[in-house]
């Protein structure tokens, strides 16, 4: 499961003997860890007129507000944790020159694991076309931006969606957002740019509301005896969450040892039964007194391809992967004891996005998970709830460790990172999307995938 | 009877030495035709042995200690206890009964003689530290179809201690506790007068007991392993190798060693429990030796009960009940049998009031 | 022996309140899927199994950490080295520490035990949780050493000098150095479990077809309750194992019909030449006897008060319980039929008759145990002379009998029985009383070796109060 390419380029004589080869070099990444700080240094903002009380400054002041270095001034001799990017203002395309500029200079100086975050605005219907070009061009450039950085450095992007009015660039969601990208939790989370909207639900963030953003929640997730599923549970432990941990009663054995090893409960369940939704929710709501965040993660691989196709193969995949979580979520929204803000989080992949030879039932299923989730999105918004998913690129399991060696290797390094994501990778986004200040981000397909080649 | 007080109770080893000497003697006066009839009378004389120490009087290990009572315990199933079975104190005078029969004026030979039947009354309890006075002697020579049987009788009383002779001035030197018949059989052997022999009583017979005997449903199984004869041959001393090696036991026409009849009376006695009472009578009749190594049903009932039950596919079999058997309606009766369904021995093991 | 004269309520009224000052309430339960000895758990030890099903049960009712009142249980066959096996095993679990615990035996009966014994502390207001449980390998069963090397080995031990030790070995024969392996056999009698059986088989004239039948039931009924998804929130897997090994879900009476007889073969004698035999016909086979099995099995019981705290269900009050044993050493009862006198002594001390209970789980050590327990319940003369009742004490629908099947196809591993049974029931009762409404009672049995039996009454507690 571990990467030892990674191990071995970055430590003793291997390491020299890969420099001088000039062998990609992946970084080892940068993983949250209770007490670190939130970037590995000084943060400089850029964007912005000085003198000029802008979206920069009020960025800025937010990021003072969590006890980092904040410059607004560049110099020549400051190693940058992180930069970031605010694009708000611009209105025509060459509004954005100063700004990129000023970034581009102070690039060389981005720490390994250093982090760039663009925040600007999402075109809208009706946009005055010169505005629209400004915003439709910082995606590109940050996914540009993104595949320049090496040494675990990662690009990504904010993009705030005016719907009925404008999100403040200092709103919950704007900020959670920003934070999600500027910390180690995204370390597996690159070039991607993340639309954030007006929060639906009222969301303090006060006190210790960072370090544990999941306290008093309850959250299910499915297939959690192992892989993905299991990190997402300790995770969403780690942040505060009483955790149901589900799967089918054959994986009770690991089901039980992660239930225990995060103190939540486990259900034995096979999510394709016609009543998975009322046990879910009757389990969370007699044992925990309600439920606020579902993941649904539970998923399984049935490869062949499309010519060699059997009916078991195919049914079973779409059955676990899709039709479950649509019975399972159009059950728990239809039933009262889902949470006044719910939310849910679900698996998608990358194949679902870019499709993948021999995966012609996966990648329905997982692009059918993307399309339901624009769909729940709406309904939950109505609640104050959100609906999203996360897609994973190569991820380092149990599932990925038997791929064979030439094609696991080619999927570890066509990623800017040059390496395959951990579980915990995954977990951070999903527990990032479930926690209460991300309430501005609704149906969205969030990549975990070290900006990989494939799709978008 | 004349008594002839020993100054110990004999080894066995050396009996037996003297007993195959003995036999050997009658063997030749045999052969002389129409001869020895005459010799067929008892010796009239009862051998004594007083002073016979048990617990921490005895000779550590020897008979009677209580490192020689726990080892016999275990070997025939008896529960750990200060008190001495009515089994042991079997083994505890056989020698002086063997004694006996080894003399030159006995009439009928030690070698091949087969044990029949036992009946023991245990009147008062026997305790280790006890002080013991062993008495032996045979009695009732008496027509067999095979031949001839004749009972050795063994009576152990237990000597009053000093306190209690100071306290009852005039009380006896001894009370009585135990009283043993062993019946035994010498086969070819006959009486002058043999018409005796013809009676039904005398024609009891195994092997008609086992054409009619139907087994009952067991309430135990003994699994006789082939160490069985050894382990029993240590602790009784009675080290005959028709028990103990097969070599022994083809002398004798058996296909392997066989148990002591003893040690499976004795086992029997054993497992008839806590309910036997501190005193209690026991009877064995034996039939069927069992052979070593083998498996054997056993039937241990109560005697009310082993008839009365309405559901018993099978009728118990009354075991015969010598002299010295209690209320037949109390206590416990036993049976056990082969594979082939073929009586080994039937007894009673009844509480005295 | 007095004759009693149980009240005779209408069929379906409450019981009485029992004089205890609260009641105890099952609230779970958990075990490992029960596996044929010398399978999936051939390496197992019973400290590994009964702590993989206290864990199990830890992770579905999120006990981490928790402190509770004690965790009581135990194994038939144990290792000398497993003195603490229940204490070690909650040591090796992810309850608190602070969870103290003791180990208990009653041969077969030792998880239904172990329930009582944890709910009469909770009923007594001494603990307010507990788990009861047991586990059992047969797989890996201690093998001791022969009476003669453990003299010497014991001698050698205290000898002070080493001319000592080595002259404490002179007594050991060769053959003192093979190992003894644990038996099931009675001491006191020497014969075999089924062989005892088969001796009561026999004086009830149970017919081999019964036998096959119930075993067949037993099958059928397993398999059914695993496809329904009925044991999803009972048993967690282990090693591997998923389902109860020894379930047959393809077994046929032409199949069980065609298995030789292993009990009883000797009942009367062997057959003559002829074919021609005395006794009664053998008729327990591999297939209507439980197979030796490994695993392990809990219960959670707990005070209203304490699962209400904790929002945790409750599926059924424990009733009451009776435990009785038969002198079966000189034949006067079989080996396993103590429960025939445990049970009417129950019912009555609870005013209940036989037909006032929903759920029947007897446990089959035999198919045959079952039939004459029931066959002993029906017939009139012996519920006067042996149980002391003034008639017969009645006959059971079987349509409520082992329902979701018992240890004729789950297996029994000996210590594990009662808790996979008390879980069983507890979670029958609830669910009849959620669909029905009304009040649902279980009648639990479990036969022992030594001529020992147990009873327990569970019923459910009313809808409205079962979840707090």
């Amino acid at each position: 499961m571990t990467d030892s390419y990674v191990k071995a380029v970055n430590s003793g004589f291997t390491k020299t003997l890969a420099k001088k080869l000039g062998l990609p070099r992946p970084a080892v990444l940068r993983r949250f860890r209770a007490g670190d700080p939130l970037t590995v240094g000084p943060v400089l903002v850029l964007g912005g007129t000085p003198g000029v009380a802008d979206d920069a400054d009020r960025v800025a002041d937010a990021l003072l507000g969590w006890d980092l270095d904040v410059r607004q001034n560049a110099d020549d001799s400051t190693r940058w944790g992180a930069i970031v990017v605010v694009l708000t203002e611009i209105a025509r395309p060459e509004d954005a020159s100063p700004t990129v500029l000023a970034l581009a200079a102070n690039l060389r100086r981005l720490a390994p694991n250093g982090r760039v975050v663009t925040i600007s605005r999402a075109p809208a219907d009706g946009d005055d076309p010169a505005l629209a070009a400004a915003r439709e061009g910082v995606d590109g450039f940050l996914r540009s931006v993104a595949k320049e950085l090496r040494y675990g450095a990662t690009g990504n992007g904010v993009q705030l969606v005016t719907s009925r009015d404008e999100v403040p660039v200092d709103a919950v969601s704007s900020l959670a957002a920003l934070r999600f990208f500027l910390s180690a939790r995204s370390a597996f989370v690159d070039g991607q740019v993340l639309r954030v909207g007006s929060p639906v639900a009222d969301v303090g963030v006060a006190g210790a509301y960072w370090d544990r953003p999941l306290e008093g929640k309850v959250a299910v997730v499915t297939g959690a005896a192992r892989g993905i599923g299991a990190q997402v549970a300790r995770t969403l432990a780690r942040d505060g969450a009483r955790v149901v941990v589900v799967d089918v009663p054959a994986a009770g054995e690991q089901l039980t040892t992660v239930a225990n090893e995060i103190g939540g409960t486990a259900l034995q369940l096979d999510v394709t039964a016609d009543d998975a939704g009322a046990r879910i929710l009757e389990h969370a709501r007699a044992r925990h007194g309600g439920l606020d965040v579902l993941i649904h993660n539970a998923g399984i691989l049935r490869d062949k391809l499309l010519a060699n196709m059997t009916a078991d193969r195919w049914d079973a995949v779409i059955a676990v992967n899709l039709a479950a979580q649509v019975r399972i979520s159009e059950h728990l929204l239809g039933a009262s004891g889902f949470s006044a803000e719910p939310r849910i989080v679900s698996l998608a992949s990358t194949s679902g996005i870019a499709g993948n030879r021999g995966q012609s039932n996966y990648a329905f299923s997982k692009a059918g998970v993307i399309g339901h989730t624009r769909a729940f999105a709406a309904r939950l918004a109505d609640l104050g709830g959100t609906a999203n998913a996360v897609a994973p690129g190569f991820i380092e399991t149990e599932m990925t460790a038997s791929i064979p060696f030439v094609t696991r290797e080619v999927a570890r390094r066509v990623a800017s990172l040059q390496q395959g994501g951990r579980p915990v990778d995954v977990a951070e986004a999903i527990a990032f999307l479930a926690s209460p200040a991300a309430t501005g981000v609704n149906g969205q397909v969030l990549r975990v995938c070290g900006q990989n080649l494939v799709g978008r | 009877m004349r008594v002839e007080t020993l100054p110990a109770v004999p080894g066995l080893g050396g009996l037996y030495g003297k007993g195959l000497a003995a036999s050997g003697r009658l063997m030749m006066t045999r052969r002389l035709p129409g001869g020895g009839a005459s010799d067929l009378a008892l010796p009239d004389v009862a051998y004594r042995v007083a002073g016979v120490a048990t617990g921490d009087d005895a000779a550590p290990g020897a008979v009677g200690s209580a490192a020689h009572l726990a080892r016999y315990a275990q070997v025939v199933g008896e529960a750990p206890s200060e008190h001495l079975p009515a089994g042991y104190l079997h083994v505890l005078g056989f020698p002086l009964a063997t004694a006996l029969m080894v003399r030159g004026d006995f009439p009928l030979s030690l070698l091949g003689m087969v044990h029949l039947a036992n009946a023991v009354s245990l009147v008062r309890p026997v305790r280790l530290g006890d002080t013991l006075e062993v008495r032996a002697w045979a009695q009732d020579l008496r027509p067999h179809r095979k031949g001839v049987q004749v009972d050795l009788v063994t009576e152990i009383s237990v000597e009053r201690t000093d306190d209690e002779r100071a306290a009852g001035v005039g009380l006896p030197a001894t009370t009585f506790a135990y009283r043993g018949v062993s019946t035994y059989l010498a086969k070819g052997t006959r009486l002058p007068d043999d018409s005796a022999g013809r009676t039904p009583e005398a024609h009891r017979d195994t092997g008609r007991d086992a054409q009619t005997f139907q087994p009952p449903l067991p309430t135990a199984r003994w699994s006789l392993d082939g160490g069985t004869g050894r382990a029993y041959a240590a602790v009784s001393g009675d080290r005959n190798p028709i028990h103990t090696s097969a070599l022994g036991a083809k002398a004798f026409g058996f296909p392997r060693a066989i148990a002591h009849g003893m040690y499976t009376a004795a086992r029997a006695l054993a497992e008839s429990g806590a309910g036997r009472g501190e005193t209690y009578d026991w009877t064995v009749s034996f039939a069927k030796p069992a052979l070593l190594p083998s498996t054997v049903d056993v039937a241990i009932r109560p005697a009310a009960d082993a008839s009365a039950r309405g559901r018993q596919d099978v009728e118990q079999v009354e075991a015969p009940v010598p002299d010295g058997a209690g209320d037949p309606r109390t206590g416990l009766t036993y049976v056990a049998w082969d594979r082939a369904g073929r009586p080994h021995l039937s007894g009673r093991v009844a509480p005295r009031p | 022996m007095a004759t009693r004269n149980p009240p005779v309520p209408t069929a379906g009224a409450p019981a009485p309140t029992s004089g205890a000052p609260r009641d105890a309430y099952v609230i779970g339960g958990n075990r490992i899927p029960f596996a044929r000895a010398g399978g999936k758990y051939s390496r197992a030890s019973n400290q590994e199994m009964f702590t993989a099903a206290l864990e199990g049960l830890v992770a579905r009712y999120g006990l981490q950490g928790e402190r509770l009142g004690e965790v009581v249980g135990g194994a038939v066959l144990k290792h000398a080295r497993d003195f603490n096996l229940v204490r070690e095993s909650v040591l090796g679990s992810s309850l608190s520490a602070q969870t103290p615990a003791y180990d208990l035996q009653q041969a077969c009966a030792t998880g239904l035990e172990a329930a009582i014994a944890v709910s009469n502390k909770i009923r007594l207001g001494q603990v307010e949780s507990g788990v009861a449980g047991g586990s059992d390998t047969v797989s890996d069963a201690p093998i001791a050493v022969s009476e003669g090397l453990r003299r010497a080995l014991l001698e050698a031990s205290h000898a002070k000098t080493f001319g000592a030790r080595v002259k404490a070995f002179g007594s050991v024969r060769p053959s003192d150095l093979a190992p003894l392996t644990p038996s099931t056999d009675e001491p006191r009698t020497g014969l075999s479990m089924g062989e005892h059986q088969a001796i009561t088989t026999a004086r009830w004239g149970i017919t081999r077809e019964a036998q096959d039948a119930l075993a067949l039931a037993s099958h059928e009924h397993l398999a059914a309750a695993w496809d329904a998804g009925f044991f999803d929130d009972l048993v967690t897997p282990h090693r591997g194992l998923v389902r109860d090994q020894n379930l047959r879900a393809d077994s046929s009476l032409e199949k069980l019909a065609r298995l030789k007889p292993v009990y009883g073969k000797r009942l009367g004698g062997s057959p003559d030449d002829s074919g021609h035999r005395d006794g009664p016909e053998p008729t327990m086979t591999a297939g209507n006897s439980t197979p030796l099995t490994d695993g392990a099995s809990t219960v959670l019981l707990g005070s209203r008060e304490w699962a209400s705290e904790r929002n945790l269900p409750l599926l059924a009050r424990v009733v009451d319980a009776e435990t009785a044993a038969v002198d079966y050493v000189h034949g006067h009862e079989g080996l396993l039929m103590a429960p025939a006198h445990a049970v009417p002594r129950l019912l009555a001390r609870n005013g209940l008759m036989l037909g006032d209970l929903d759920f029947y789980e007897i446990h089959e050590a035999f198919a045959s145990t079952v039939l004459t327990t029931l066959a002993a319940w029906e017939d009139d003369e012996y519920c006067r002379t042996e149980l002391g009742l003034d008639g017969r004490l009645g006959s059971i629908d079987r349509g409520r009998l082992n329902v979701t099947g018992s240890s004729l196809a789950a297996g029994h591993p000996f210590a594990a029985t009662g808790g996979r049974i008390v879980a069983t029931a507890a979670k029958l009762v609830a669910r009849k009383a959620a669909e029905t409404g009304g009040t649902t009672r279980a009648l639990i049995s479990v036969c022992a070796a030594g001529g020992l039996g147990v009873a327990m009454i569970l019923e459910s507690v009313h809808s409205t109060d079962a979840t707090a």
